[in-house]
């Protein structure tokens, strides 16, 4: 899958800067897979909450 | 096509870390074809950099521009102006183009972004692998268009050693053997009986470096007066 990969390749270019590669991630879920939808929600609002708000917005603001 | 692999992120970097501002230097020929040095690959480094100096507060001024090709003034020159703007230039183009455009800016830095790997050919869509060595003795039509040189690692041209096994090299399982391809492609061109010739010690006198081309009927003004004294 393309997008399997250029996510992987996201992470490296994130983590080459400096920045955490788990601000990106991805899930595979089905359409009618709303539990799992919610619970990578979750996971990624947690994960966001951990690393506190993106270094360079931060500066912009 | 000249393949070649941008430089580790960290390498680069180092290798600018002295400058304020910075011109990233693209080549839309080769290197924009094996994904390392165009337009788009210009644009991914310039950004990366741009990032990581705010992430460490720092104040350089990051610019980009791809050119169609950096081993040809008439291409240069258009931006030469607009480098002298910059500390630096980070060329994303092979040696040659590095060389060059080093060459016309002269009393600027120019840096290389990438490691020139070889000349090659795509394989499969992100895998590129070496055919040619630029021997300046091309000896392809003896071998069905497979060169020996670039493609046997010990550059045997009377035929294979003893290391392959099953038409893949002994030194890796994932290389074909270039002499058991050249016996295959011989054999389906009917043309198995060159296996029978021996051919002549490879005149490497022709592989004198550095290595330059003349073609006198394209000289033009003062180049062609030296030539002609």
């Amino acid at each position: 899958m393309r997008a399997k990969k250029r996510v992987k390749q996201a992470k490296i270019l994130l983590q080459e800067i400096g920045l955490e590669s788990d601000r990106v991630e991805m899930y595979n879920l089905g359409a009618s897979d709303a539990p799992m939808f919610a619970s990578a929600c979750n996971e990624m609002t947690q994960r966001a909450r951990d690393l506190g708000p993106n270094p360079l917005r931060k500066e912009k603001a | 096509m000249i393949v070649g692999e941008r430089k580790k992120f960290e390498e680069i970097q180092e290798l600018v870390k002295d400058y304020k501002s910075l011109l990233v230097l693209g080549c839309g020929t080769c290197v924009s074809v094996c994904m390392a040095g165009g337009e788009k690959e210009v644009e991914l480094l310039a950004t990366q950099l741009r990032m990581a100096t705010q992430l460490k507060n720092g104040n350089v001024n990051i610019e980009e521009v791809t050119i169609q090709r950096q081993c040809d003034r008439e291409y240069i020159e258009p931006v030469l102006e607009k480098a002298r703007g910059f500390d630096a230039v980070l060329s994303l183009a092979c040696g040659a183009g590095v060389q060059l455009v080093a060459d016309m800016l002269d009393t600027q830095p120019v840096i290389p972004g990438l490691n020139t790997r070889f000349i090659g050919v795509a394989e499969a869509e992100g895998i590129w692998s070496e055919r040619c060595r630029a021997c300046g003795n091309c000896l392809l039509a003896d071998y069905a268009g497979i060169c020996p040189i670039a493609r046997c690692p010990k550059g045997l041209v009377n035929g294979q050693c003893g290391g392959q096994r099953d038409g893949k090299c002994e030194t890796s399982s994932e290389r074909d053997c270039a002499w058991a391809l050249i016996y295959e492609r011989l054999s389906k061109q009917g043309l198995l009986d060159k296996m029978k010739e021996m051919a002549p010690l490879k005149d490497y006198s022709v592989q004198l470096h550095p290595a330059r081309q003349v073609n006198e009927a394209y000289l033009k003004g003062e180049v062609e007066a030296v030539h002609q004294k």
